[in-house]
Formats: C-alpha cells, structure tokens, sequence
C-alpha cells in the first residue's frame, strides 16, 4: 500500500463527460407547446404545466388574485368536488403542486410512469374545468389572509416584505407581496377569479413539459389525448415599468420591540432576465454573496460570528426585480453587520476581484449545474426558466460556456454598473429602541422608523 | 421496483464503507455518518455536538482554515453537515473526478482535527452557532416547540430531553478541553460510516478510501449513552402547556410517545402519520381544514430515532377566531377517529409514502444519506431496498390498535402557542 500525501490537495482525476439531457419540442393544433427530456433511470416523469398567469398580471387593487387562482384550481370542476380531486390523485400516490411565481402559473405532479395516464387525465379536469365553488374560494382567500397576517409576525417574511416595498416606488407590482396585502386580498372574489383564468389560462399561453422516463412522441400524444381539444385565446400581456423607491441611500427600520436578532436586508433594484450582463453578475453575486465561501458569508460570518449565514442575490423576473444583500445578525451588532455588509460591496465595486477570485466562482457556478439537475422535478423547473424567458433549447451547453467566458475586468464593471451604493434601501427588522442609535451614528443615510406595518 | 445495488465492507481499524455505484451521473456523493448527536451529550454541554460540528469545518492538521469549504466551492461541488439527536453526518456532492479532494478532506478531519484546534475558531463558531439558535428558535414564532416537547415527552434523565441547538449558558461554558475530549471519544473510525454514491471506479475507490482511512487508529469503545435510556412506552399520563408569544394565530401542537425507529410498529405510526395529515384528502385536512375551517394548516411527523422511543407529533394553526379549545377538542376527535379508519385511507398514505420514496432516491446524495443511515442505526444497507416493503406491509387494523394503544390521553404532551396579551412585549 502506498501511503498518500496530506500536505496538498491531491490534483483531480479524469474529467467524465457531461452530457446534457436534450429537450425535444412539438406544438399542439391549439398552439399548445410541448416539451420532453429524458432524464433519469427510475420509473418517473414529471408533467409540468407553466401558464402564462403570473401575479405581475393581478389587476390593480387585486394583488394575490394570481395566487388564489393557482390554489383555487384544485377544488372543483365541473364533475368533481374538492374531495374527489384529492382522493382520486392521492390514491393514485401523487400529490400536485400549484403555485404562481411573478411571471408564471406552474402546476405540476410527479408520478410513476404506469400512473402517468390516469394522474393526467385528472391534470387536465383540473386545469381546463375548474369551477371555482364559492365556499371553496372564500376558504381560500381567509387562508390567505390569515397568511399575510403571520407574515406580520415572522421576521424573515416581514423583512422580505418591508424590502420590496421599500425598494419599489408605490404601484410597482413588486413592490407588494405576492400573496396580496389584506385590503386587496379581503376584496376578492370568487368572480375575480373566474376572469382571471378565463383571461389568463389559455393553451397558446401555456407550455406543457415532461421529464422523466418518456420520450417526446408519447409525450406529445398524452398531451393531444388530454389538452388537445382546449381552445385557444387571446393571450394577455402585463405592462408595467420598474421604478426605484428610494433617490438616495435610506435606512428604514421596522420596528419588532424584544427581537433578539436584526434581520438586514439592503436592497436595490436589479436587472432583468434579459440583461445582456446576466452572467457577469451570476459571477460578480457568487463572489459578493451566493456562496459559503462569498465575501459577505466570509466576513459577517467566519471572521466577525454576527450571524449564522450572510448573502446576496438577483431575483431575475421578466422586469428588473429585486437584488438583496441579507443576514440575520444578533441585535448588539446590527449597526457594525450594516458597516461590514457597504464595506464588502464598496470593495468589490472600487477594486473589484483577483483572477484567481473569479476562476474559483467561474469553476463553482459550471461545477454545481448538473448537482442542481439531478431530480426530474429539477429538471423540470430549469425548463420552466427556459420557456418563461424564452431561452435556447440548448441553454445548458451554452451556460457552462457562457460562465467560462466571463473575465476579471468583466466582474469589475458589472459591479460598478450595478452595486449602486447611493440608493440603496437598507431594511432592518428589529428593536427600534436598541439598534437605533447605531445606524443613525453609521451615517449612511437619513434613518426612517416604522412602527405602523 | 427500484433497486439500489451496493457493497458493503470494513477497514482494519472498525470504518464501516458503503460503495453504491451510479455511471448514469457524472458526480459522486461522499457521505459520513458519526455515531454521535445531542443523546451523548453530558448535562452542562447541551448542544455541544452541534457546536463540534462547526469545528469540524475550521481546518485540520492539513487543511487551513477556510480551505475546507473553498476547495470544495472551487471543485463545483456542494457541502454540509448536520447534527440530530443520534447521530452527525457530513456531506460533500462532486464531480466525479474530486473523489479523492474529498476523501482527503474527510479523512484529515477524521484523523488530524485537533492540532488545528484554537480558542478564537471556537469563540467565533459559539458565536455563529448562538446566532442560528436566535434564527431557528429564539427569534421565530413558535420557534421552540420541539425543545418544549421533547421536554415533556422523555423525562429530565433521558438522552433525548433535551434539544439539538441547546441553551445559550451551555454553549458559553463549551472550552477546547471539551472539543478535545469530544473528538478522542466520539470522532473515530470504529463510529463511523462512508458511503460513496454516484460515479467512480469501485477497485479505485477502495484503494484511495485505505490509503487515506486505513492509518486513522480505532478509538476507544465509545461509551454508553448518559441517563436513563429505557423508559415506559408511554407516557403515561396527559402533560400540558400553554405559552404566550407575539404571534398571529395560536398553534396546538400534540406529541406522542411510540415505539423507535425500526420497530414495526414505528411504520405504522409512519403511516399513520400520513393518515392523518400529509395531502388534501388526509382526515385532518378534509375535516379541520376543508369542511370545519378551525385550522389554516395540519402537519404530522413521526421523528426517526432510536433510543427507547420515538416521537409522534402533529400540530394545528388556528384560523382567526378560532378559541384554540375548539380547536384542541376537534383534533382530538379526528385523532380518536383513526381508530375507526378505512382500507382506502391507509391505502392512500402508502401510495404517496411509494411515490415520495422514488422521488427521493432519484438523488445520489440522497441515497448516500440513507445507505449511511441504515448501517449505522441497523447494521443493514439493505433497509435502503427494504424499507418500502415494512412501510406497505402496514394494515388497517396496524393502524386503529395503533391508534387506540398510543394515541390517548394517557400518552399525550399538550402544547399550546397563544398570542401575547396586554400591550407590547
């Protein structure tokens, strides 16, 4: 037996070969598009229906409509009740998930491939039969509102919150939760949300997508047998612009008497999904925060012991969402967690990062992709991303590639175009009373509390 | 139905090694699970193997400090680790061809951890570590339910009393001294097992893990676990609690001693639990949810562990204006109801447990955890291909005597969450 050699990193073995699974696409006559990848050597397929029905589309005054459409959709169509949907697809063994991100309606099921058939049959009830029964929908909506009435006692939830709303000038649809505030969401009806999916849920507004154990002509074939008589629309499209809220740099302290812990989130408006910098900044954020071994997790964690995790990240929308450096940080140490997190993104912007810096965060974000696409669900919400966005079937190639193109002097102008340090929202959850002084004597902008939220 | 295919074998010095191998995947799962967690801790040094596992990421004799996690970010891989009642595992997914970055990794902080061992890595990870207690718990709605139930499900001499994260006066008193004693005792190749999951060459694999394991020495016995490990098997009366925070909604939560994992009857309680409230047609959803509208949600858990007895708990959120005593009086109903409980229910808990199952085997990190997991509690990998068949061999009358037997008031910790009265706090 040889011995080995402790004193270095032993040098890597042979590079195996990344292959990719190759999306393969067909097209309903109701202009319903169809997606396919094989993927995996178990007996799987995940059916993913992404619906152009996102809540940047809720009316106004009618914030959390999209997302009560999704949770609505499961509790009745014309020939079952609640009860029998759930039964039906539980006995089956699968359960569906409904959610509405900003830019899409995505439902989905996970099922064995011999119960694939049966679990799309009831898919389809759901998605092109809902009948909406108003108990049901006013169910709902009071747990809805019972939601956003939690969130006002969660920290994190709140901080997010608070974050948005301060980041957006009023009227932006980001600048709201998601789920609604409880003035729109306790105004909704069972009515709005008939309108909204007859307006929204439409097969020339959909893209259906499986993955799994299946290949593209079988997959086409379930979708006609099930989606192929659901008559087209006329498709809607969300307008709006993105305005900050904030001229100059602000900080807003919410006010939690008795917290034991801040919870920071300083904020800016980011960029969109198109944004021809979108890989420069995938390696500008990994450095600054989107890793363990980040600048900002380095710092506030591993060399100050202020908080448990620190980081940073781009909400990448169809509009420009929010970019956000948070940490939760214990209250005694609020004001200098805020000094430490400016000083990190001054840094990165004055001097930007070392070669070396950026070809570990290069090597990182092409080493971690085929880890994340491990699971046909995973899978899945990458294509997801690709129909949202309209990307290129061969996006994955192109990623690794994109990401190896990105220099030293690449990073250090996207971080001066987008770390904008003199209008940042900086948002902090805690007690007003302790953290107060501090962050007025930081002197990093005017400090605004609230305690009406 | 799947298979997952492995070896199995043992070093000289006591390392247990599973080799699971999957070609389909360019990446390779490293996996280590220590016989160690918050049950072998001594009063006094609550939540100090949570606090050990901190350390285990600060640099080894030859690894510097942050090159742990740099490495491995560098590689294109992810890592962590994580402590539980009875055990603490350490994870790394790579690319196929870092096997050996890792098991160099793994290997010096098994052998070689304590030289890199200072005053100020601890001061700084006790700080880390007070500061997720404060997120996890100390700062977060309800956020102390399972240290208050474990509280009141074993008694004060019982390894499992206490939480994972333990008290804040603990972690201060933790010293060097008693990271040096941990590790002699606790952090040896006989208390462990690897598994390697994903891509690799078995023959190659086996030399790489005796080169880098094989001259890490076998430690000491590792010593029984402190306080009182048998216990009756139920509780053996009603315990209640009623706490006042600055929440919304109240939140009941119940708990339930049952038979530990591995038993049979422990997957019955498993299934039970999905009876009960896993999925939209479950009994707790469609009546306290759907129907009766008293709950905005319903969770069951059976907790997998080991020593004496698991834990059964579930818990209710209140709608508004919902009195948590109609709520209490409800769940109580619906649980007394299980005793009564149809084929088709049972059915439908072990088709979506099946469903679940494949889901999650899909990962290989996954499958490493749980092939490290069946070696260390049951000396069985094997438990990763058998698993399923214990949870389908479940029938309806498994689940109403379980009902009957463990579900009642004689073996029942009641905890209620309500919102803080009379101003601000």
């Amino acid at each position: 037996m040889s011995t080995v050699q402790r004193d270095r990193p032993p040098a890597p073995g042979q590079i195996r070969p990344l292959v990719f699974p190759a999306i393969e696409r067909r097209r309903l006559d109701n202009d319903l598009a169809v997606l396919a990848a094989r993927h995996g050597d178990l007996p799987l397929v995940t059916a993913m229906l992404v619906v152009d029905a996102g809540a940047a589309g809720d009316p106004a005054r009618k914030a959390g409509l999209a997302r009560l459409t999704t949770d609505a959709l499961e509790t009745g169509t014309r020939t079952r009740s609640a009860d029998q949907i759930a039964w039906e697809l539980e006995h089956l063994g699968i359960e569906l998930q409904a959610t509405a991100t900003w830019d899409a309606a995505i439902l989905s099921i996970t099922a064995p491939r011999e119960r694939l058939e049966a679990a799309l049959e009831l898919f389809a009830d759901i998605v092109r039969h809902p009948a909406f029964p108003e108990a049901e929908v006013d169910r709902l909506r009071d747990e809805q509102l019972a939601t956003i009435l939690q969130n006002r006692k969660e920290p994190r939830a709140l901080a997010n919150d608070m974050a948005a709303h301060f980041i957006f000038a009023e009227g932006v649809p980001y600048g709201r939760p998601l789920i609604g505030t409880t003035a729109s969401v306790q105004a909704l009806t069972r009515d709005d949300v008939e309108a909204f999916y007859r307006t929204h849920y439409l097969p020339n507004a959909s893209s259906l997508l499986f993955v799994g154990h299946i290949d593209a002509d079988t997959a086409r074939d379930l979708a006609d047998r099930h989606f192929g008589d659901w008559p087209a629309g006329q498709p809607t499209t969300p307008e709006f612009e993105v305005v900050p809220g904030v001229e100059t740099r602000t900080v807003f302290i919410v006010d939690r008497p008795g917290s034991v812990q801040s919870e920071i989130r300083i904020g800016d408006i980011g960029v969109a999904r198109h944004h021809e910098d979108y890989f420069p900044l995938l390696v500008m954020n990994t450095i600054l925060g989107g890793a363990f071994t980040s600048r900002l997790n380095m710092s506030l964690r591993e060399r100050h012991g202020f908080t448990y995790g620190a980081r940073s990240g781009f909400a990448f929308r169809k509009r420009p969402g929010p970019f956000i450096v948070q940490a939760a940080v214990a209250t005694d140490v609020t004001a200098r967690a805020v000094e430490e997190a400016l000083k990190e993104m001054t840094a990165l912007r004055e001097e930007g990062a070392s070669e070396q810096e950026v070809a570990a965060a290069r090597d990182y974000l092409r080493g971690i992709l085929p880890l994340q696409l491990q699971t046909t669900e995973q899978l899945a919400s990458r294509l997801a991303d690709i129909v949202i966005f309209d990307l290129p079937d061969d996006y994955f190639q192109q990623y690794r590639q994109r990401i190896a193109d990105v220099s030293p002097d690449d990073v250090h102008r996207v971080a001066r175009e987008h770390l904008r340090l003199d209008r940042l929202a900086i948002v902090v959850v805690g007690d007003a009373e302790r953290i107060a002084p501090g962050l007025e004597s930081l002197d990093v902008g005017t400090v605004v509390i609230h305690q009406d939220y | 139905m799947v298979r997952i295919p492995f070896e199995t074998y043992r070093l000289d010095n006591g390392l247990r090694v599973v080799l699971s191998r999957d070609p389909s995947v360019p990446v390779v799962a490293i996996n280590l699970w220590y016989g160690v967690g918050s049950r072998n801790e001594r009063p006094g040094r609550t939540g100090f193997a949570h606090l050990f596992e901190h350390m285990m990421f600060q640099g080894s004799a030859h690894v510097p400090e942050t090159a742990h996690f740099a490495l491995i970010e560098q590689a294109g891989g992810s890592l962590n680790g994580s402590t539980w009642l009875d055990r603490t595992n350490y994870f790394e997914t790579l690319p196929a061809h870092y096997l050996e970055l890792g098991l160099w990794l793994e290997s010096d902080r098994m052998g070689w951890l304590l030289p890199a061992m200072t005053q100020e890595k601890l001061d700084n990870q006790r700080d880390v570590v007070k500061n997720e207690r404060r997120w996890r718990v100390d700062n977060q709605p309800y956020g102390d339910w399972d240290e208050r139930l474990q509280a009141m499900v074993y008694p004060p001499d019982h390894p499992y009393h206490h939480s994972v994260i333990g008290s804040m006066e603990d972690l201060d008193a933790a010293s060097l001294e008693d990271v040096e004693e941990f590790f002699r005792t606790y952090y040896a190749p006989n208390n462990a097992v690897l598994t390697l999951c994903g891509e690799f060459d078995p023959a190659q694999a086996r030399d790489l893990i005796e080169r880098y394991f094989g001259e890490i020495p076998r430690g000491p016995e590792v010593p029984p676990l402190p306080g009182r490990t048998e216990i009756p098997p139920l509780i053996g009366g009603e315990v209640r609690e009623r706490v006042e925070q600055d929440i919304s909604l109240p939140r009941l939560y119940l708990a339930y001693r049952i038979p530990p994992y591995g038993d049979d009857e422990f997957y019955t309680a498993a299934v039970a639990s999905h009876v009960l409230a896993w999925g939209k047609a479950s009994l707790l959803y469609r009546s306290l949810v759907r129907d009766r509208r008293l709950a905005q949600d319903v969770v069951a858990y059976a907790f997998p562990i080991v020593v004496g007895s698991a834990m059964l708990v579930l818990w209710a959120t209140a709608r508004p204006g919902v009195e948590p005593e109609r709520l209490e009086a409800a769940l109580l109903d619906e649980i007394e109801a299980l005793a009564r409980v149809e084929d088709r229910e049972v059915e439908r808990a072990i088709h979506l447990l099946e469903t679940r199952r494949l889901i999650d085997l899909q990962r290989v990190d996954e499958r490493a955890d749980q092939l490290s997991m069946f070696t260390m509690l049951f000396d069985d990998p094997d438990r990763i291909n058998t698993e399923l068949d214990r949870l389908k061999a479940v029938t309806t009358a498994d689940v109403r005597s379980f009902a009957e037997r463990f579900l009642g008031a004689d073996n029942r910790a009641s905890l209620l969450y309500v919102p803080r009265t009379g101003g601000a706090a």
